[in-house]
């Protein structure tokens, strides 16, 4: 696992171009240290020159990078793992001589035998660019979901692409700035939509997708995308076949996961999913795996009692970080530096300091639990869709509406009657089962934060509505599914994709040069998935029944038994208060608020008195606000003013011209 | 007589709006979400000194500017 950086001048032959440029290429791989400290490398070539920062994982000896085709000067910079490498390098041996072992040189020999089309072939998790001198053409493309990241920039000066945002901002072809759209979208959908970076001018890559720039024009288009309509579904398929042939592809994608030549490791967070991946992969380990956990000061949101049970069931070397409310405050700036976004949450932050144990033990590969709430239909998003459906079939029903009550549990308990549930989960029912219906509820409480906006920054938005815009934008052929799948290709689109892989997973890991491997989301898993009649996943309002069923052998019945867990980190109590960070407490004054011009300054010193008074735990509202603005506020310090790069990196980055 | 002045004052403090009316439903609107609704019901029974039950929690009574001082007026009369 590693960063990639790459830049495509207007061609020029003179050595002048070569001198900026070697200088410009190696400030942009040493943004990227922290993502491979193994070895900075750069290839200065005629019209491109590409970058790598190495993490060491497969061939030790012999991957480095850039890596070039001698006969064609093919030349490609690549981070992230291809796991299907070897039968791909048994299936390419006959037209290409291998020089070394690296999955990288097999990436590059699929390029030279099939041409870009050699994605398709690849399961994976990647970013890569690759130069073709043939016809002057440079390609880009990242994997099916979107786990590594890659962003772009372009303009009359030429293009430019980086791992992270802040290589683009390090080689001068754009200059930072926050884009009022992205960060409206933020606010509603929790990320960015998938072209967009939290900065103007900076592109993300969407997943499954390939980016080609050739004579100064750029184009961009998708390879895969998950089909999860009704003819998908295998109605022959019966609970027992599905759940064998869904074990046997589970452990044959752990297990293409644990190729390596250094150990790895797994996160259990202590649910259902990170624990069955533990199982298998301590299986297959012959029992040597690794496992590590964040826990929680703060009770209510503390699994530890589950992830030592699991752990001590399964028989793993089980390490935990425990994670203080004060430390929250202080992880946060680092945590901003690198996502490189706004967020909603501050469940980053644990994880960062859950990537530093991990790197402290040596470990440089994780495997984690990630994806399987979106393909087994896992969060209460999914049960909220079918109790809609259920309730609109008879909207005056008393009884239909009560079934929220099973399902937020907290309702029944909170004084909440039933009249005012029914009217708050009601809300719209005439329009349930259509795309967003799934959604609305949920973007509608996030949006409340746009309630803290300062009114210029309102202005510039010019009544742009973000969700209306995200939906218009999704395939037609997505209004004919069924209600769960909209709900599910809604919430790949969003949530996985634009937070949890990226804020809640590659960022965070990457920071201390971590790798996640995410077996749940080898494509095989996801396409079998889609095969699968709903009932198998959610069961009544019963979450990821099949998994149940694998887990029934290998997992104690207590974390079979349990309800799904969201995993989550205190906000409020972080930031105001006695455990409020100097920092905090600078960037969220009104004068500070003010001065940035994003949000209203004297609304946020309201916000910030009311919880620093509060007697009672922070409303939900409240706490996203809080995270929302203290995040941005950190984005623009950190990213708006000029940042100068060590020049320990500068100088570790070797650049050769070829 | 209450002040329906000092509903709005608490809605906007509260929630951080600005904009509504005096009719518009705090739930269906989004003004107000469900938690949101205990902490309305807090400060009425605080401000008003009044005890409300829960078969009174209906949004008759409590979904809007309107309905809340109607409700209020109404529980302020009974225990006179």
């Amino acid at each position: 696992m590693c960063g990639i950086v790459g830049i495509s001048l207007p061609r020029s032959t003179s050595g002048e171009w070569r001198e900026s440029e070697r200088s410009r290429i190696r400030r942009m791989v040493a943004a990227l240290q922290h993502r491979g400290p193994d070895a900075l490398q750069a290839l200065v070539l005629d019209d491109v020159a590409l970058g790598h920062a190495r993490l060491s994982v497969v061939d030790l000896a012999s991957g480095s990078q850039p890596m070039r085709d001698e006969a064609t000067g093919v030349t490609i910079v690549f981070n992230g793992e291809i796991f299907n490498y070897l039968e791909l390098r048994q299936r390419l041996a006959a037209r290409y001589a291998f020089r070394t072992r690296s999955d990288t040189e097999v990436l590059l020999a699929a390029f030279l035998a099939e041409g870009i089309e050699c994605v398709n072939s690849f399961n994976g998790q990647f970013a890569f660019a690759i130069h073709d001198p043939r016809d002057g053409s440079l390609w880009l493309a990242r994997d099916r979901f979107g786990e590594r990241p890659l962003f772009y920039t372009y303009g009359p000066s030429g293009f430019a692409f980086a791992s992270e945002a802040k290589a683009l901002f390090a080689g001068g072809l754009v200059a930072p700035e926050l884009d009022p759209f992205a960060l409206m979208e933020t606010l509603h959908l929790w990320a960015p939509t998938e072209q967009r970076s939290a900065f103007k001018g900076v592109y993300s890559l969407p997943p499954a997708s390939i980016a080609c720039v050739r004579d100064g024009r750029l184009e961009v288009r998708r390879y895969w995308a998950l089909d999860l309509s009704d003819d998908r579904i295998d109605r022959s398929l019966t609970i027992e076949r599905a759940t064998d042939e869904l074990e046997a592809l589970l452990d044959d994608a752990v297990g293409l996961r644990l190729r390596a030549d250094v150990p790895v490791g797994a996160y259990l967070s202590g649910g259902l999913d990170s624990s069955l991946i533990c199982a298998i992969a301590q299986e297959r380990l012959g029992g040597t795996l690794q496992t590590f956990s964040v826990s929680f000061q703060q009770e209510r949101y503390d699994e530890g009692a589950f992830q030592r049970g699991v752990a001590a069931s399964l028989g793993t070397e089980h390490f935990t970080v425990s994670v203080g409310d004060g430390e929250i405050g202080q992880l946060l700036p680092a945590v901003v530096e690198h996502t490189e976004a706004t967020l909603l949450r501050t469940a980053p932050a644990p994880l960062l300091k859950l990537s530093g144990l991990v790197r402290n033990h040596g470990t440089k590969v994780v495997l984690t639990g990630e994806g399987a709430d979106e393909l087994f239909l896992g969060y209460d998003l999914y049960k909220e869709t079918r109790v809609r459906q259920f309730w609109a079939r008879f909207p005056s029903s008393r009884i239909r509406p009560r079934l929220f009550e099973r399902l937020y549990p907290y309702l029944a308990v909170s004084r909440q009657s039933p009249q005012l549930i029914e009217r708050f989960f009601g809300n719209g029912l005439e329009q349930v089962g259509t795309l967003g219906d799934s959604h609305r509820l949920r973007w509608a409480n996030s949006g409340r934060v746009s309630r803290f906006l300062s009114t210029a920054f309102v202005e510039r938005l010019g009544g742009w509505d973000p969700v209306e815009a995200f939906l218009d934008g999704i395939p037609p052929e997505l209004k004919r599914w069924r209600p769960l799948a909209k709900a599910q290709a809604l919430e790949l689109r969003t949530l996985l994709s634009q937070y949890l892989l990226s804020s809640q997973g590659d960022r965070v890991m990457m920071a201390n040069a971590v790798e996640g491997r995410l077996p749940f989301l080898d494509h095989r898993i996801a396409e079998f998935a889609a095969r699968l009649p709903d009932t198998f996943k959610l069961r009544g309002l019963r979450e990821k029944a099949i998994l149940r069923r694998i887990g029934r052998k290998r997992l104690p019945p207590q974390v079979l038994e349990r309800r799904k867990f969201p995993y989550r980190a205190p906000i409020a109590e972080s930031l105001v208060g006695a455990n409020a960070p100097e920092w905090a407490t600078e960037l969220l004054s009104r004068a500070h608020v003010d001065a940035v011009g994003i949000f209203d300054g004297h609304k946020v010193e309201r916000l910030v008195a009311k919880l620093a008074a509060a007697d009672a735990p922070p409303s939900d509202a409240d706490d996203m606000a809080l995270a929302a603005i203290a995040t941005t506020q950190l984005l623009a310090r950190r990213f708006l003013a000029d940042r100068e790069i060590p020049s320990t990196h500068l100088d570790a980055v070797r650049v050769r011209a070829a | 007589m209450i002040d329906d002045a000092d509903i709005r004052r608490f809605i906007a403090e509260t929630f951080f709006v600005d904009d509504f009316s005096a009719d518009d439903s705090f739930l269906q609107t989004g003004i107000v979400d469900s938690t949101g609704m205990m902490e309305l019901v807090a400060f009425l029974e605080n401000k008003y000194l009044i005890k409300i039950e829960d078969q009174e929690l209906i949004p008759e009574n409590l979904d809007s500017v309107s309905n809340v001082c109607r409700f209020v007026e109404y529980k302020r009369s009974k225990a006179a």
